[in-house]
This record gives C-alpha cells, sequence and structure tokens, in this order.
C-alpha cells in the first residue's frame, strides 16, 4: 500500500486545481460575509443565526465535493481512461482506490478548514458589530466538533461515491446512485422511526417494516452527524456519543472502501 | 532479467456483453509472442482486436480463456509494471496538472529519490523537447505534445518492455521522427517493444516482426526481410484481411 500516498497527492493537485474548488470557496466566503451583515436586522439570537447560517454553508461547500469534484475526479478518470496513466505503473487497482478516496477527503477537509475559518471570522466579525450580550453562549468547541461530524458524513459519502464509480461505467449514473444515498442517509432516520410507532390509523406491513430494517443497515446514517442546531446554540454533544459517531463512520468507509475494492479488482476497465 | 520471450499469448479468448443476450467477441484463440530485444508491430483493419490484446496484457481488462504472460508474470501483478512501460492511444494524462508534476509523480512511485527523479526529469524533458512546455498544465498541449509527453511519461522508469497504441498518431513529421528515434535507441539498448500501428510505413520501417491481426486472431506473423518491394506490407496486408 506504499503508493496510496502518491496517487492521493496526485489526486489532491488535480482536485484544488478545478475551478469547483475556487468558486465554492469564493462563493462561500461572500456569503458567510453576507450572513454578519443580515443576521443585523434579527433583534436577538445574532449568533446563533451566523453560526446556523455558516455551518449551513460549510455543509453544502463540503457536500459539493463529493457530488461534483469526487465523480469528476474518480468516474472522469474511467471515463476519459486517465485511470490507465496510473495503473500502467507499479500501482494496485486497491492502492488507486485509497489513493483516491484519501485524496477526495484532503479535499473535503481542505475546504471545509476554509469554511470553517470563515465561520470564526464571521463571529469575530459579528461580535465586533453587534454587542457581546449576543455572542455569550457562543462555544468554539461546539462548532469544531459540528465541523468534525459533518466531515465525517461527507467522508461517508465520499466512500459512497468510490463505490458507485467502482461498479458505473458513467458519470452521471455514480451521481444518481450518490444523490440517492444522501437522500436515504438524510432521511432513513425519520422512516424507521415513523415504521417502529406508526401514527394511529397508519398501519404498516411486515414486508414494509422488514425492508426499511434492511435499509437501515446498508445506507448510512447521515442525519447522525448534523449537529448544526446544537453548535449553534453552543451546546456540546457528550464525548460518548462523538466517539460512537466516529467509530460508526471509520468503520463504514472501511466497509465501503473494502467492498469497493473486491468489486473494482474484478471488472474491466 | 527478463524471460527469452517476455510477452506471451496463449490461446486468448475474449468476449464482451454487449447486452444480457448478445456478446461480441473480441480475440478468438490469439497465440504469439514477442522475443527479447525485438520490435513487434501488430498492424490489422479496426475492431481487429489489437487494443483488447493490449488491455489485456496489461491487466486492464481480463481474458477469458487462456493464458498472457508479460516478464514472465501474470498482467496486473504490481511487479511486472515496473518492467512495462505503456503509452495509450490517446495518451491520457491529467490536463489540470503539469509535466513535470506527471514525472514526478512517475518517478515517486518508481521509487526515485528526488535527485534522481529531477535529474531524469530533466533527461526526458529534453529527449522530448519539451523542457519549455514543462511547467505548463497539459490542456495547454497540442496532441502532438501531448502524444510526446505521454512518451516520456512511459519512459521514466527506463522499462524493459514498452508497449505502444498507434504512438505516432496525430504527430507532424518532425515529432514521428522523434518518436521514431527513440523507440529505435531503446530498442537497441536491448530491450523489447511491442507496438501497434496503422502507419504501414513506420510498422515495416522499425519492426523486426510484423504479426497481422484479423478478426480477433493473428493471421499471419511476417519477419522484416521478407517484405520486399514486390510483396510490400501493403500487399500482404490488404491480402489477408480480405480473405
Amino acid at each position: 500500500m506504499k503508493n496510496v500516498i502518491p496517487v492521493s497527492f496526485l489526486t489532491y493537485r488535480e482536485g484544488l486545481k478545478h475551478k469547483v474548488v475556487l468558486l465554492t470557496t469564493i462563493c462561500a466566503l461572500s456569503l458567510m460575509t453576507g450572513s454578519v451583515l443580515i443576521s443585523g436586522f434579527f433583534m436577538r439570537d445574532i449568533s446563533k443565526i451566523i453560526l446556523d447560517f455558516c455551518l449551513s454553508i460549510t455543509n453544502i461547500g463540503g457536500l459539493l465535493i463529493p457530488f461534483f469534484l469526487a465523480i469528476t475526479l474518480l468516474a472522469g478518470d474511467i471515463e476519459k481512461r486517465t485511470i490507465v496513466t496510473i495503473l500502467a505503473r507499479n500501482i494496485s487497482r486497491t492502492e488507486y482506490l485509497f489513493g483516491k478516496y484519501l485524496g477526495i477527503s484532503m479535499l473535503t477537509a481542505t475546504v471545509m478548514l476554509i469554511f470553517l475559518a470563515a465561520t470564526l471570522l464571521a463571529i469575530l466579525g459579528g461580535n465586533f458589530l453587534y454587542s457581546n450580550i449576543y455572542f455569550k453562549g457562543f462555544s468554539i468547541s461546539a462548532v469544531v466538533q459540528s465541523v468534525i461530524l459533518s466531515y465525517l458524513g461527507i467522508s461517508i459519502l465520499n466512500a459512497a461515491v468510490v463505490l458507485w464509480c467502482s461498479i458505473t461505467t458513467t458519470s452521471f449514473l455514480a451521481t444518481l446512485l450518490t444523490i440517492a444515498t444522501y437522500l436515504t442517509g438524510q432521511s432513513i432516520d425519520n422512516i424507521v422511526r415513523f415504521v417502529e410507532s406508526p401514527p394511529a390509523g397508519i398501519e404498516i406491513s411486515t414486508s414494509i417494516s422488514k425492508t426499511v430494517q434492511i435499509i437501515q443497515y446498508i445506507f448510512p446514517n447521515l442525519a447522525a452527524f448534523d449537529h448544526k442546531l446544537s453548535a449553534a446554540h453552543g451546546a456540546l454533544i457528550p464525548f460518548s456519543e462523538f466517539a460512537m459517531l466516529s467509530c460508526y463512520a471509520f468503520v463504514y468507509i472501511i466497509a465501503t472502501l473494502t467492498l469497493s475494492t473486491i468489486l473494482f479488482i474484478r471488472r474491466d476497465l | 532479467m527478463l524471460p527469452n520471450t517476455p510477452i506471451q499469448f496463449e490461446h486468448v479468448f475474449k468476449t464482451y456483453s454487449i447486452d444480457i443476450h448478445n456478446k461480441s467477441t473480441a480475440l478468438i484463440d490469439l497465440s504469439f509472442s514477442v522475443k527479447q530485444g525485438e520490435v513487434f508491430g501488430i498492424i490489422g483493419p479496426n475492431g481487429a482486436g489489437k487494443s483488447t490484446a493490449l488491455n489485456i496484457l496489461l491487466g486492464f481488462v481480463f481474458l477469458d480463456k487462456g493464458s498472457v504472460t508479460i516478464a514472465g508474470k501474470r498482467p496486473n501483478s504490481t511487479s511486472c509494471n515496473l518492467e512495462v512501460g505503456y503509452l495509450a492511444e490517446n495518451p491520457c494524462l491529467y490536463r489540470n496538472l503539469t509535466l513535470t508534476e506527471h514525472l514526478r509523480f512517475a518517478g515517486t512511485v518508481a521509487g526515485y529519490s528526488s535527485v534522481a527523479s529531477r535529474k531524469r526529469i530533466e533527461e526526458l524533458l529534453f529527449q522530448v523537447d519539451l523542457a519549455h512546455v514543462a511547467n505548463k498544465k497539459i490542456r495547454h498541449f497540442s496532441k502532438g505534445m501531448t502524444q510526446r509527453a505521454a512518451l516520456a511519461y512511459a519512459l521514466f522508469h527506463k522499462p524493459k518492455i514498452l508497449i505502444l497504441d498507434e504512438p505516432m498518431s496525430g504527430l507532424d513529421p518532425v515529432g514521428r521522427k522523434m518518436v521514431i528515434d527513440i523507440i529505435c535507441d531503446y530498442n537497441k539498448a536491448g530491450n523489447t517493444v511491442l507496438f501497434c500501428s496503422h502507419i504501414l510505413t513506420d510498422v515495416q520501417r522499425i519492426c523486426d516482426r510484423i504479426g497481422i491481426m484479423n478478426k480477433g486472431k493473428m493471421d499471419q506473423i511476417l519477419n522484416s526481410i521478407d517484405i520486399t518491394d514486390e510483396k510490400n506490407l501493403e500487399t500482404i496486408f490488404i491480402q489477408t484481411v480480405s480473405r
């Protein structure tokens, strides 16, 4: 696995030169500056409004990586056959997939770090423009924790991108499957709760209940990584929950990448 | 040390699935071998199976039946790729990266130190005459420049076997001569070259042996000395493929 690092840096360098990264960063920074000014129109909870706005943008900015850049860098590699540039060297397909994943994760981390810095600057700006009273409940640890959890959720989605790109032949199909994974991941928790305790008068058939249970174990629970609201209120989530979510993300990513590798090493390019 | 026949195809079959019911046969009982230190050219009409054969050899595509060895190993083993350099028909370099970045990557994976890598990069840039655009992104390159850049990338680790798929396509006469000279110099150093081309004059000029592929089979293998003015390669080729 010694070639994972060179492949990841190649992917990272290529991704950084993409206009998507530059444009999303400029857009996000402008929106964050705007959030400081807009929050002034509200009479209270200014810090919560700035934080909620900025953390949402951070999350959306991070999501652009799996939806646009990761698919371009991976499925595009197979479609345009740039993959042969790498695989014709002494690099195995496993090293290729893990290297690509690591490179994409580094890109996501870079974009989210820029957004995190912009969020903190927006808070500083808000603090400077408006009264200190509004920022008493602000907790930098809660913000960092929320961004880390968002990053873990997006990393799971990046792993899903690797899986879909390793079994499909077009970037369009990979994009559709990634969107499906994201939507399922965001809503599966609510669906499970609905199926387990349906409102009075609604009956859920056993087959639907079983299907939902199966989907719950296959698709990632991405909603669990959304802690923007608690960060906006300055509340840290307990360490045990944070550790549990980190382990869940780690296990899910490894399992997805392993499955991707098993499928990818068997396919014709 | 490479075996006497560094490239060997034995009774190779390959079919592709078009859809659930239909399959397309790409290779039927393909057998041939390339000897150590020779330049072996493969020619054939479109759809003859040349690219499929190369893709199998490089481990990009899996065969259905038969056996293939390259540098004495099965394709797709990473250790055998250290002995192999490959230039694709449409060179597939990363458009947003520079040639230097590509070559530096090639050096890193081949285990070169940064000093050795820099020296080799300078050598190659001079050889393919691209030193003036070394730090330009590949997307600003012309087709011919990309082809030469990809050749430099393929030759970085001084492979013992060079596999070229249409290496002269898109090159102007000066570029073609440059590539031919590089291939000839490379072969003179005792290395093996396997290459596919549609340009019969180039094949005739540099190959020791020429294989004519048609409909997934190797129809005929010629020694370059068998080709004369009366019985030239074009005549033999047309006769073979129209059989």
